[in-house]
């Protein structure tokens, strides 16, 4: 199909470039970030010789093009780097206990601490989604499909209340409710599945409302096509209609919304709720290494996960324009 | 003899809202469906005739309400009717084609696909192949070329008429024994509307169906038609078999109806005349090709051929029409015309001058002298800007007027077409079709144009407010001398308005000449087949019969070689398969581009010749 | 459709209908609903109380005073007058914090919003009116922008620089822009088609004039009445921001740094962490309410269907 090569070849060439631009953007706006590496690296009592002599090593006075393209090379070479905290053994060494002792090089190769977080991630944002589409996708459908009664009423409030409430906040009050206070599940860091239920929660209320009124806009939009009743008079039945040919409309719109929104809301959300509960995912991994100034980890997340959002989008446009054939990309 | 009917109507009663509010759309209306018969219904629009053809399918969805009355089908009031027993009925026995089929199916599923679907809901045992193959042989039948592979296109790939044959082969697959076609050939061309009702008078014809055809032209009802009802605002004023009430009309209404059916050779009066000033639009050879993406192949456009080379004079004070249908390349050229694209090829010569050379002030002044009206008279004035700015903004861009002097020339430009100056200050909201239409010539106006373009400007608008804008027009060419191009599709419009009339065929000009020699004997058999294709109420000159082949125009990507209109030509002979024909002078005065000699087409009939000749310089009344 | 052409008929006769513009319907509809009275009445309660608190309670938002530490609410055993919601762990009245809480997070939420309204729509407006590869390259920027989540944004350059409300509006607008960009973008593309456009130009408007006086007027208030919603957004950011310590500094209360202040102390004086995050959900709700019903009638007034 000749369509569908044209599209990815375009579009993967777009995304490439896509990547690269925000990773140069990243890399750029960490280099001139105040705070000097070397000093994380060495700690506080290093003489600014051994500093100088890490430095060059570590090519840190290049300038910053030529730092990125060896950067760019490394990666090529599937190497992102190691940690400047981390150690091989995990927990974190850098600073003063071991001032002059370990070399950089046996720091945590950063793909290692990123392979070692991302099925925590992706078991939390697994279940989230999932939590959120068992009440959002019922209640979205039939908030849409009329437009009165309780269910447009409900879908209303709930989103107006779910969109007001901040998930750090929800956060503290479930642990403090169904943890803390009941000891009915676990909450902080994971041990076991038990760990991940809560966060879930969090990361669920905070999708719950922007899917809702996405899929009621959208099934009540396509709703409003004609093509709806002319089908009931043309014979076939409302429930034909709704789930065989507005379902079908609906999902372009949606997937549109997902692709744009969603999933950019369910990174940030995923990392702010990692660092509530203590969840050892990716987004606790980064919120750490800012605070250490831990770059290398710093840049390797955020390249990933433009690399992730910019494929799904990828994704999501070619399902959209296989569902509706008069998309054009 | 009520065992014979199919359906009754009984006392029918239906109104907007409920309580004091209420507003009753159609009252009392009765009438009765023999079985093998069509019943038309014709109504203007806001007659309450879409209502009352949806009733008939039980279709009535709050805030309208049914108040009194049954509508008895085969013994069955289908108004009583549980949901399940109606679901029954519908797409089945009772079958429902609206006036606009490219919405009336899912955007994202193959017609053909869909069409099966409705099959197999009304017959769940029929295997999936003998589904698929009958509707293949059924949209074979209704002459939908390539049915095969058609099947599986989407319905954005079809033109309109191909999907109101679709509709029509979705509607008829289940055999029903009543059909309700609500205006369907509203939105289509007049040649795809002519095709379109000849296909189904043969369909009612083979499958026995009853037929309820509501429409809102008189012409059309009384083609396919054999009893005609006439609705007015929701009331049924004249019931009468379709031969009688065209001669003796009896109720005022009917014979004001029928007096408003726009007349081409019978009691047209005098039409406008050439003359002999100098010209001051030149079009020489104009082409446009658009390069648009082709899904099928890697990396590849098509070329979309809008406009093939077109040519001709506009001389001072004249008016010229130029008509096509649909896709025949005269919106292009009216984008070209107004300088908002420029041509591939060719020049658009103002005065001498070549408007594509122009660049910021001498195209701003030429903007000036060439002035264009646009169709939509909802959306081609802006809604947040008073009436009196919106018409002021031009002499503000063009630095013509400032403060008190500015605001005396709006209200004298408004005066001048027929506004109130009051209305100054206030937003468009609220103004009827005709006054914002009024509101885009007075903006175009104020300029004092020398040249002014109307783009289909009167086809949104009824046929009494057309006739008031073409008196204005006419009085505005008298004071201000102005020279007027239309481009329009409607023939009526362009007999009554123009000197003279170019065709226009798939981007190019296939006939121009004056207009009595484009009505009365027109050499190109296109002219022809459009002539014989507009649905009237009197004798015509040109018949279908002799004239209109089935079929579409060709794609404007893949123009076969030779004349382009040779694949819809009854009289095609060899040379027009190898040799495309240019514009040569034929007999009458027109130039024409065909092979044929006039002699080889059909005379026209005899009585097109009883036209009044030598009436009155205008009409009046008009 | 007989029912859609008879309207403008009898709208038509001097009706007190002219002179409403499409946004005058859409405000009117959405202030019939219940729903949007309320709402704005507790917006407006709200503001009040931010305003005036200060000046009718006698405590203080920064005073630390040992001796009034882990007060309860005043509906609580063992709570007592000035502290109507209690104070926290160094003897802060927390309804006043809250309040101050509040109005930064409200100022910094109403100014982030309008900047990036602004610079997105521009650029959205641009970019879609222009076409070709200003069109291209525009978007590439707003993919290059939306593919940075905001968190990662925020921690980035907040986490790396000294946190103060300018960086904070800086960061929400870098991420916020590439939305109204693009939906802004999609609405010029389809507006440009529109014939009021051609028109326009054949009066012989300069592309910057169609832009600023027929463009912008026409699709930026659609736009502007859901931007309520975003709002609300960008001040839960706000909060998450100041929960995790790159937000506004202390001593300046947020509602993150109150939030996560008391987190430690949650069994004992729970009050400290929920009671000023339910202030805070009551003025998001509020204002998402409103934000809510103004979509809705906007949707249905242009659909028609009002």
């Amino acid at each position: 199909m000749a369509f569908a090569l044209e599209f990815f070849l375009r579009r993967i060439s777009q995304g490439v470039l896509i990547v690269l631009a925000v990773a140069f953007v990243i890399f750029t706006l960490l280099r001139i970030a105040p705070g000097d590496p070397i000093r994380i690296i060495l700690g506080p009592m290093a003489t600014p010789s051994a500093m100088e002599e890490t430095a060059e090593r570590l090519g840190l006075r290049d300038p910053i093009p030529m730092q990125f393209l060896r950067y760019l090379g490394d990666i090529a070479k599937g190497d992102f780097g190691n940690s400047f905290i981390r150690g091989k053994q995990g927990g974190t060494t850098g600073g003063s206990q071991d001032a002059a002792g370990s070399p950089p090089v046996e720091r945590a190769p950063v793909i290692e601490l990123i392979a070692k977080a991302l099925p925590y991630t992706l078991l939390l944002a697994a279940c989230g989604f999932l939590l959120a589409c068992l009440v959002s996708i019922p209640l979205g459908i039939m908030a849409g499909v009329k437009n009165s009664g309780w269910p447009q009423k409900v879908a209303l409030y709930l989103s107006s209340l779910l969109v007001s409430l901040p998930n750090v906040w929800v956060g503290i009050v479930l642990i403090y409710l169904l943890s803390a206070r009941t000891g009915w599940l676990p909450a902080i860091g994971y041990q076991h599945i038990g760990y991940v239920i809560i966060p879930a929660i969090v990361v669920a209320v905070e999708l719950a409302p922007v899917m809702i009124r996405s899929i009621s806009v959208a099934v009540a939009t396509n709703v409003q096509d004609p093509f709806y009743e002319i089908g009931q008079v043309r014979g076939l039945s409302a429930r034909t209609m709704l789930f065989r040919h507005v379902l079908r409309n609906a999902a372009v719109p949606l997937l549109n919304s997902f692709g744009a929104q969603m999933i950019g809301m369910l990174l940030g959300g995923l990392f702010v709720v990692e660092y509530i509960f203590s969840f050892p995912g990716i987004g606790l991994l980064t919120i750490n290494a800012v605070f250490q100034r831990d770059f290398p980890v710093i840049q390797t997340v955020a390249i990933f996960a433009s690399t992730v959002l910019v494929f799904i989008n990828i994704a999501v446009d070619f399902a959209s324009t296989t569902i509706d054939r008069r998309l054009k990309f | 003899m009520a065992a014979e009917l199919l359906l009754k109507v009984e006392n029918l009663s239906i109104s907007l809202g409920s309580g004091e509010a209420a507003r009753t759309l159609i009252s009392n209306v009765a009438f009765e469906v023999r079985p093998k018969s069509v019943l038309g219904i014709i109504g203007e629009s806001g007659s309450g005739k879409t209502l009352l053809s949806r009733a008939l399918v039980n279709w009535v969805r709050p805030p309208l309400r049914v108040t009194s009355g049954r509508v008895i089908y085969q013994g069955r009031d289908l108004l009583e009717l549980p949901e399940a027993d109606m679901a029954r009925l519908r797409g089945r026995e009772i079958a429902y084609i609206g006036a606009n089929p490219t919405t009336a199916l899912d955007p994202t599923m193959p017609v053909g696909h869909q069409i099966e679907e409705k099959l197999r809901t009304i017959e769940p045992d029929l295997p999936r192949r003998e589904a698929r193959q009958r509707v293949i042989d059924l949209l074979d039948a209704v002459r939908i070329p390539s049915a095969r592979s058609r099947f599986d296109e989407y319905p954005f790939q079809f033109s309109g008429g191909m999907m109101q044959r679709a509709m029509i082969v979705d509607a008829l697959i289940s055999k029903p024994k009543l059909l309700v076609a609500d205006n369907i050939t509203q939105p289509l061309d007049v040649t795809v509307a002519a095709q379109i009702l000849r296909l189904l008078r043969d369909l009612q014809r083979d499958f026995g169906t009853s037929i309820v055809f509501v429409s809102s032209s008189f012409g059309t009802i009384v083609e396919v038609a054999d009893e005609v009802v006439v609705l007015d605002k929701g009331t049924i004023v004249e019931a009468q078999d379709t031969g009688s009430i065209q001669k003796n009309p009896v109720h005022p209404y009917t014979k004001e109806l029928l007096a408003k059916v726009p007349r081409l050779w019978h009691d047209v009066g005098s039409v406008p005349e050439t003359n002999a000033e100098p010209v001051v639009l030149s079009v020489r050879d104009v082409a446009k090709t658009y390069e648009v993406k082709d899904r099928a192949s890697l990396f590849r456009k098509n070329r979309v051929q809008a406009v093939r080379g077109v040519s001709f004079d506009v001389r001072r004070g004249e008016s010229l029409g130029l008509i096509g249908e649909s896709g025949c390349g005269k919106s292009t050229l009216s984008r070209l015309l107004s300088s908002l694209e420029s041509p591939d090829r060719g020049a658009i010569e103002v005065n001498g001058v070549d408007v594509a050379t122009l660049r910021g002030d001498a195209l701003l002044s030429m903007r000036r002298r060439f002035q264009l009206l646009l169709q939509d008279p909802y959306n081609s004035i802006p809604s947040h800007v008073s009436i009196g700015a919106t018409i002021a903004e031009p002499l503000r861009i063009h630095r013509l007027a400032t403060g008190q002097q500015l605001r005396e020339r709006v209200c004298e430009v408004m005066r001048e077409v027929g506004l109130p100056p009051d209305l100054y200050d206030a937003l468009p909201v609220g103004l009827s079709a005709g006054q914002r239409q009024r509101v885009n010539i007075a903006r175009a106006m104020v300029l004092e144009p020398s040249v002014l373009i109307l783009d289909e400007t009167l086809s949104a608008l009824d046929q009494v407010e057309q006739a008031k804008l073409l008196d204005l027009f006419d009085s505005l060419q008298r004071k201000h001398g102005i020279t007027y191009l239309y481009i329009s599709h409607d023939l009526a419009m362009v007999r009554r308005a123009c000197a003279r009339i170019a065709v226009m065929y798939l981007g190019k000009i296939v006939e121009i000449g004056d207009n009595e020699t484009i009505f009365d004997a027109p050499a190109h058999p296109y002219t022809r087949t459009l002539l014989s294709s507009v649905s009237t109420v009197e004798a015509k000159p040109f018949l279908p019969r002799d004239y209109l082949l089935e079929g579409e125009p060709p794609d404007p990507i893949h123009i076969p070689g030779g004349c382009s209109f040779r694949s819809r030509c009854p009289f095609v002979i060899d040379t027009c398969r190898t040799v495309e024909p240019t514009l040569s002078i034929k007999a009458g005065g027109t130039a024409t581009a065909c092979h044929l000699d006039v002699d080889r087409l059909p005379a026209p009939s005899i009585l097109a010749k009883a036209r009044i000749g030598a009436a009155p310089k205008r009409m009046d009344s008009l | 459709m007989a029912i859609a052409s008879s309207t403008p008929q009898s709208s038509a006769s001097p009706a007190p209908a002219r002179g409403q513009s499409v946004n005058a319907r859409i405000l009117r509809l959405a202030w019939r609903s219940p729903e949007m009275k309320v709402a704005s009445a507790l917006f407006f309660a709200l503001c009040l109380l931010t305003l005036l608190g200060p000046f009718i309670i006698d405590a203080s938002a920064t005073k630390i005073s040992v001796a009034d530490k882990f007060l309860p609410p005043v509906f609580m055993e063992g709570g007592r007058l000035p502290y109507f919601l209690g104070t926290d762990q160094l003897g802060r009245d927390l309804l006043l914090r809250s309040l101050v809480g509040l109005r930064n997070a409200f100022l910094i939420g109403v100014v982030s919003v309008v900047l990036m309204f602004v610079l997105g729509c521009a650029i959205g407006i641009f970019s879609g009116y222009r076409g070709g590869w200003t069109d291209v390259i525009l978007m590439r920027i707003t993919d290059v922008q939306m593919s940075i989540p905001v968190i990662i944004l925020a921690i980035t350059i907040l986490g790396m620089s000294r946190p103060n409300p300018f960086t904070i509006v800086a960061v929400l607008v870098l991420s916020g822009w590439p939305i109204y960009a693009r939906v802004a973008r999609s609405v010029t593309l389809a507006e440009r088609q529109k014939e009021y456009v051609r028109a326009a130009r054949i009066i012989g408007a300069s592309d910057l004039r169609i832009m600023v006086r027929h463009i912008a007027p026409s699709i930026l208030p659609p736009i502007a009445f859901v931007a309520v919603l975003d709002v609300a957004r960008m001040m839960i950011f706000e909060a998450i921001f100041g929960f995790i310590g790159i937000g506004i500094q202390p001593p300046t209360p947020t509602f993150g740094t109150i939030i996560s202040g008391g987190t430690q102390y949650l069994l004992n004086a729970w009050w400290i962490t929920i009671v000023p995050g339910c202030l805070l959900a009551l003025s998001l709700g509020s204002l998402n309410l409103i934000g809510g019903v103004l979509e809705k009638s906007r949707n249905l007034v242009l659909q028609g269907a009002a």
